[in-house]
């Protein structure tokens, strides 16, 4: 019944053994022991369980593993670089652009997807860009600003 | 913001941000611990019912289950949150032979994955006699309505009276009297991380939980009670917390199936609730139905109000007394009634239990109050602003009996606001401005958790290289308690933020701390910790006096890391280095400060409160009712900003969550079962719903604050909904008086008006 | 929970036909899954064998019909569609109607065959795509047969596929010069589904007489419908502003919208009425302008 499953995440291949119906964010949570992203919700509906897959922001609760196979997968603990935090995560420190804290894994793979298709994006395409991720915390609008800073240049990413 | 504060009012980083972007910090929902089990419950599918047996037998011999409870694993105990009226703990948590509401715990089971213990709830029989149920308030206390508690006459369990003045005299001395009624609904907290609790019982008879709460020792307190365990044999730990916002400081069923369970079989237990769970199986707001009477003479003074309000209870108390009363003590608010008189009534219903949710009564209170004094301006030809100044409340003013206002910035609040809608001048077609006003306490004075201990306290303990622990049982719940309570302990003992470590809200090594709910981290715990903080210095600064040899008419104080002469201070030493020399002195004893704070003698309700306006913006599409949020412009006043970034998120969230009670937040119910418990039905404001938003921070400062501080972040969900529905009046002419104010309420009422404009009124 | 299931990866359309046959009596097609996985995830749905289409890259696709219309490959995601530089002219509507569906997570994952198929009368691309008269091409190993929007639209949740069918591609006829269409969805919070929404195609004569029009209404019956009525209304006439509401009146008798937890039957008749109105209105703008 176990089916095999190869992808990469972060940079690093796995080769994992799961039941068919293990969805994404199982199995980097619980095979993988990923547990920056979280699941918010039954429905696909709350966006916590943003990853970046094959370039684009998808819901992992969305996704089933085996549509996976073969995939590159990038979560929050591939932002950043070593040590060094990737721009988006210094923003977000600086501008507050978090409280509890649950929402902003999948918050941040969905700006970054954002500012990979737009570099330097709207406010009204920053609003859009996070539109599929709740958080009962922020209001939005200083996840927005911190948006806006990276845009700007604020964070330059070290090389 | 002041500039002579070395570390509070500054921009920081929270001190858990960097685990919280990274995504390292460990959520109860993350926790994994060795050998542990996922549990399940089994709720009822009746809105009100006999149990008349429960057979787990076919559920105990699955393979994969490890262990099944019900009521007769417990010691038949109810337990509530007001543990000095008896009566009011009314909650078994799992039911032995009553159900009340659809999704009343019945059963929990312990498995080896998530996947068997659901499986292994369809294998348990439970056989009901379904008993006719009752589903809203006005129902409920008919002669000939179901009884939801035995022995509860009208189904009204707690009545609450606020009264002051002679109501009846003033009302026949004012010029304009109006009655309205008012309809607010209920509303879900929706956190991001649902109920959940991993607990773990020993052979040696201690247990651990850790759980995802807003108070760490009520958890523990009420854990105790109904295992009859005793309560320092208990421990609870709050990892970082994905939001509370009320859901969360009573003891909820995750975790006591999961203690249960765990001591069941001395194995961890992990139960993580579903989103259909949170939604129709926690708490929610309080429902109410409002009757409210106000009297004015001509020149706008208001002379009397006279509020009646009956709220839907649902099936059990919980902090449902609470809200009973400080609704009624926030209708009050922010104006100086010279007669005032509030009735409240509770009634059980069977559904899900109403509680406690960020504002606490004060948001719905605020809706009634802030639609009418707009009405009474309107019948009054005074403008909206006028009359709020004419009635509000001024520093030192005490609400007869009730309470005692020190610092209060309401006038300056309704000044910039005043200027800000003459700035943004004459609007364009369907826009309208509408203005909302309030006051917030800062925790609350009463004690029906009836705790032997201080409301807060704190230990600072300094280390030999000026590192400083800081102990607390406040609960960082997203709100930034830790941060703040982290800066209020710098700036006191004179260090920089990072020199602080903050242990909190885990009760094995924190002292006790009646939690994150009220409002009232900020103040008091902020109070414990600076008194401690105080009194490690203290001990720092004994050292520094003798090793400086200063003369006895000189003080020392500690700033920026430097114990230095007050009225010279040119004359310094590092307190780096005093903090080795005084734990050598003291025989190396660790230095550790002791701080606790309790409100004495500070009225009735709160020892301070904060006030605000909020101006919102809305364009109104008369065909369809759509309402669109333009933009909210909050002026307010919080004592002295500790925080401000933390502040101006906690205004920005709240304009999210209380929009969203104003305007989609509902949860329609069919025969006592929630219609839409799922986040694709349940509607909250995303980003593109989201208005722009500005803050004016008026400047004031509470002497009963640290550092002149006082509450900010549930005050600011107290105005939105009133100052959308004079939005909305003020935009097309029409008023909705119960919520949510959906689209389709509006175009009733603008195509309701103009029938009756036609009609020649 | 999701029950487990036997799990099929298929990578060409010929593959996939032969499992869809082989499995004929039990199985269930995925694509995009932001449909089905709720309603697996719920226990509503639970196949013994789900057929993974999500590889098959050759249905990915947008591509000119050599006479200016369109063809779109089943598995194209709402993204693709939603940034597609071939949505020009009267094909606008396409990627306006996919900037409004859902959330970019979806729409990234998401495709348009997927969504059709599933056969949700709220759902965003169906009315757009039966305003613009679109034609569905479905394949089973008897071979292949095209149906219009409104013969593959059946009932709530229903459509035309039979057991052993696959949504292969979307057709989209070249429009006729002076042609615009225009959508819209009505719903409170941004990202919902719609409560209401109306698609409008409008052809224009060049003394600006209505000569080509449909209307299609979705969330206001148990099937993504044509409003009828009102199109014969505007259908020769030069359309004012007085035929535009007489139009959208008639469109709210013929709806058949029901009443649940976000609108009343008679709110939904509202928004029919005005909103055929004003998006009919926008189509023939945009018909004008180009």
């Amino acid at each position: 019944m176990l089916k095999e499953l190869k992808l990469t995440v972060n940079g690093q291949p796995y080769e994992l053994s799961i039941h068919p119906r293990a969805l994404l964010v199982e199995v980097l949570r619980e095979n993988l022991g990923l547990t920056g992203t979280k699941r918010g919700c039954n429905e696909g509906a709350c966006g916590a369980c943003t990853v970046i897959m094959n370039g684009k922001s998808v819901k992992s609760c969305s996704v089933l593993a085996l549509s996976a196979n073969g995939a590159e997968i990038t979560t929050v603990e591939g932002l950043a670089k070593g040590a060094e935090l990737h721009p988006l995560q210094k923003a977000f420190l600086d501008y507050g652009g978090y409280q509890c804290g649950f929402c902003t894994a999948g918050m941040l793979m969905s700006c970054k997807a954002l500012l990979n298709m737009f570099p330097n994006p709207t406010k009204d395409q920053i609003r859009d860009g996070i539109d599929g991720n709740i958080c009962r915390c922020t209001g939005y609008n200083s996840i927005i600003r911190a948006v806006e800073a990276v845009s700007r240049g604020d964070y330059k990413e070290t090389k | 913001m002041s500039t002579k504060y070395s570390v509070i009012g500054k921009n920081v980083h929270r001190v858990d941000g960097t685990e919280k972007v990274t995504g390292t910090a460990k959520y109860t929902f993350d926790i994994v611990l060795p050998n542990m089990l996922y549990g399940k419950i089994l709720r009822s599918p009746y809105a009100n019912a006999k149990i008349l047996s429960i057979d787990t037998s076919k559920a105990e011999k699955m393979d994969g289950v490890y262990a099944v409870v019900t009521a007769k694993d417990t010691i038949h105990k109810k337990q509530g949150i007001w543990r000095r009226f008896p009566e009011l703990c009314d909650e078994e948590i799992l039911c032995s032979e009553r159900v009340r509401y659809i999704g009343d715990p019945v059963a929990a089971v312990a498995a080896i994955d998530e996947y068997v213990a659901e499986e292994a709830l369809n294998l348990i029989d439970v056989e009901y006699e379904p008993l006719p149920a009752v589903f809203n308030q006005l129902d409920a206390i008919k002669e000939d309505a179901p009884q939801v508690h035995e022995g509860v006459e009208l189904n009204i369990n707690v009545t609450r009276h606020i009264e002051w003045g002679d109501v009846d005299e003033a009302f026949k001395h004012c010029d304009v009297i109006r009655e309205d009624h008012f309809v607010c609904s209920s509303q879900a907290h929706m956190c991001m991380e649902t109920h959940c609790a991993a607990a773990s019982y020993s052979y040696d008879g201690k247990l651990t939980v850790w759980t995802s709460t807003q108070a760490s020792y009520y958890t523990q307190v009420l854990l105790a009670g109904m295992l009859g365990m005793r309560e320092g044999d208990i421990r609870v730990i709050k990892p970082p917390v994905g939001g509370g916002f009320g859901g969360k400081f009573e003891l909820d069923s995750a975790q006591f199936c999961a203690a249960l369970l765990s001591k069941k079989i001395c194995r961890p237990v992990r139960i993580v609730l579903t989103r259909e769970e949170e939604f129709t199986a926690t708490k929610r707001r309080t429902p109410i139905v409002y009757t409210s009477r106000i009297g004015a003479k001509k020149d706008g003074t208001i002379l009397a109000k006279e509020i009646r309000g009956i709220t839907d209870g649902g099936a059990y108390t919980g902090m449902g007394a609470t809200a009973l009363y400080l609704t009624g003590f926030f209708s009050s608010f922010p104006y100086k009634y010279p007669n005032y008189r509030y009735d409240g009534y509770r009634a059980y219903t069977n559904t899900e239990p109403t509680s406690a949710m960020r504002g606490f009564g004060a948001p719905q209170a605020v809706f009634v109050g802030e639609s009418q004094i707009d009405m009474l301006a309107a019948d009054l030809g005074i403008d909206p602003i006028e009359i709020r100044r004419k009635n509000g409340m001024t520093p030192g003013y005490e609400v007869p009996g009730q309470a005692f206002i020190q610092s209060c910035g309401l006038h300056q609040c309704l000044d910039k606001i005043d200027e800000y809608i003459k700035q943004r001048g004459k609007l364009p077609p369907n826009h309208g401005i509408g203005v909302a006003a309030y006051g917030f306490m800062s925790g609350g004075i009463f004690n029906w958790f009836d705790t032997p201990y201080a409301f807060s306290s704190a230990i600072v303990r300094v280390s030999i290289d000026g590192k400083v622990d800081l102990f607390t049982g406040a609960c960082d719940i997203g709100q930034g308690s830790d941060t703040t309570l982290s800066m209020i302990c710098a700036e006191e003992l004179g260090v920089k933020l990072s020199d602080i470590s903050i242990h909190a809200a885990d009760t094995g090594i924190c002292p006790a701390d009646l939690g994150a709910w009220g409002s009232r981290e900020t103040l008091m715990n902020g109070n414990a910790c600076k008194m401690a903080a105080a009194d490690a210095k203290r001990q720092l600064i004994e050292f520094a006096a003798a090793k400086m040899g200063v003369n006895i008419v000189h003080d020392l104080d500690i700033k920026d890391c430097w114990i230095y002469l007050v009225d010279r201070p040119e004359r310094k030493i590092s307190y780096y280095d005093i903090c080795k020399e005084a734990i050598r002195g003291k025989d190396g004893e660790t230095i550790i400060g002791r701080g606790h704070y309790t409100p004495h003698r500070k009225g009735m309700i709160s020892p301070a409160y904060s006030f605000g306006v909020q101006a919102v913006e809305v364009e109104v599409d008369p065909e369809t009712g759509k309402m669109k949020l333009i933009d909210v412009t909050t002026a307010h006043e919080s004592g002295t900003v500790i925080n401000p970034v933390g502040i101006t998120g906690q205004l920005e969230g709240a304009i999210m969550m209380a929009g969203g009670y104003a305007l989609c937040e509902d949860q329609p119910m069919d025969q006592g079962k929630i219609l839409n418990p799922s986040l694709a039905d349940y509607k909250v404001i995303h980003s593109l719903d989201m208005p722009e938003t500005n803050i004016i921070e008026v400047d004031t400062y509470e002497p009963e604050g640290p550092f002149g501080a006082k509450e900010a972040g549930e005050g600011l969900t107290n105005p939105t909904a009133g100052a959308i529905a004079n939005a909305v009046r003020n935009a097309v002419g029409v008023t909705i008086t119960d919520l949510p104010i959906t689209p389709e309420k509006i175009l009733r009422a603008i195509k309701a008006k103009k029938e009756n404009e036609k009609k020649g009124k | 929970m999701i029950k487990d299931f036997e799990y099929f990866g298929p990578k060409t359309l010929k593959e996939a036909i032969n499992l869809l046959d082989k499995y004929r009596d039990d199985y269930k097609i995925i694509a995009g899954g932001q449909s089905l996985l709720i309603l697996m995830r719920q226990g509503l749905i639970a196949p013994e064998n789900l057929i993974d289409i999500y590889g098959i890259k050759e249905l990915d696709y947008i591509k000119s019909d050599g006479k200016k219309g369109l063809k779109i490959g089943s598995l194209t995601t709402h993204r693709t569609i939603e940034y597609s530089e071939l949505m020009q002219g009267s094909y606008k509507v396409l990627s306006d109607m996919e900037h409004l569906l859902s959330t970019p997570q979806t729409r990234n994952r998401g495709t348009i065959g997927g969504n059709i198929s599933h056969g949700d009368p709220a759902g965003d691309p169906a009315p757009v795509l039966m305003a613009l008269g679109a034609t569905l091409k479905l394949a089973s190993i008897e071979g292949e047969r095209t149906l219009t929007m409104e013969e593959f639209s059946i009932d709530y949740f229903e459509t035309a596929m039979q057991h052993g069918e696959i949504l292969v591609e979307i057709q989209l006829p070249a429009p006729p010069p002076r042609t615009g269409a225009a959508y819209t969805k009505f719903n409170i919070i941004a990202s919902d589904m719609a409560t209401l929404s109306v698609g409008s195609c409008v052809t224009l004569a060049a003394d600006d007489t209505c000569t080509g029009i449909r209307i299609a209404l979705g969330a206001a019956a148990p099937k993504p419908m044509r409003a009828k009525a009102a199109e014969a209304i505007l259908k020769g006439k030069k359309i004012t502003d007085a035929l535009l509401k007489k139009a959208g009146q008639a469109a709210s008798e013929e709806a058949e919208p029901v009443s649940d937890i976000s609108a009343s039957e008679e709110y939904r008749r509202e928004l029919v009425k005005v909103l055929v109105a004003r998006v009919t209105k926008e189509a023939m703008s945009r018909a004008k302008a180009g």
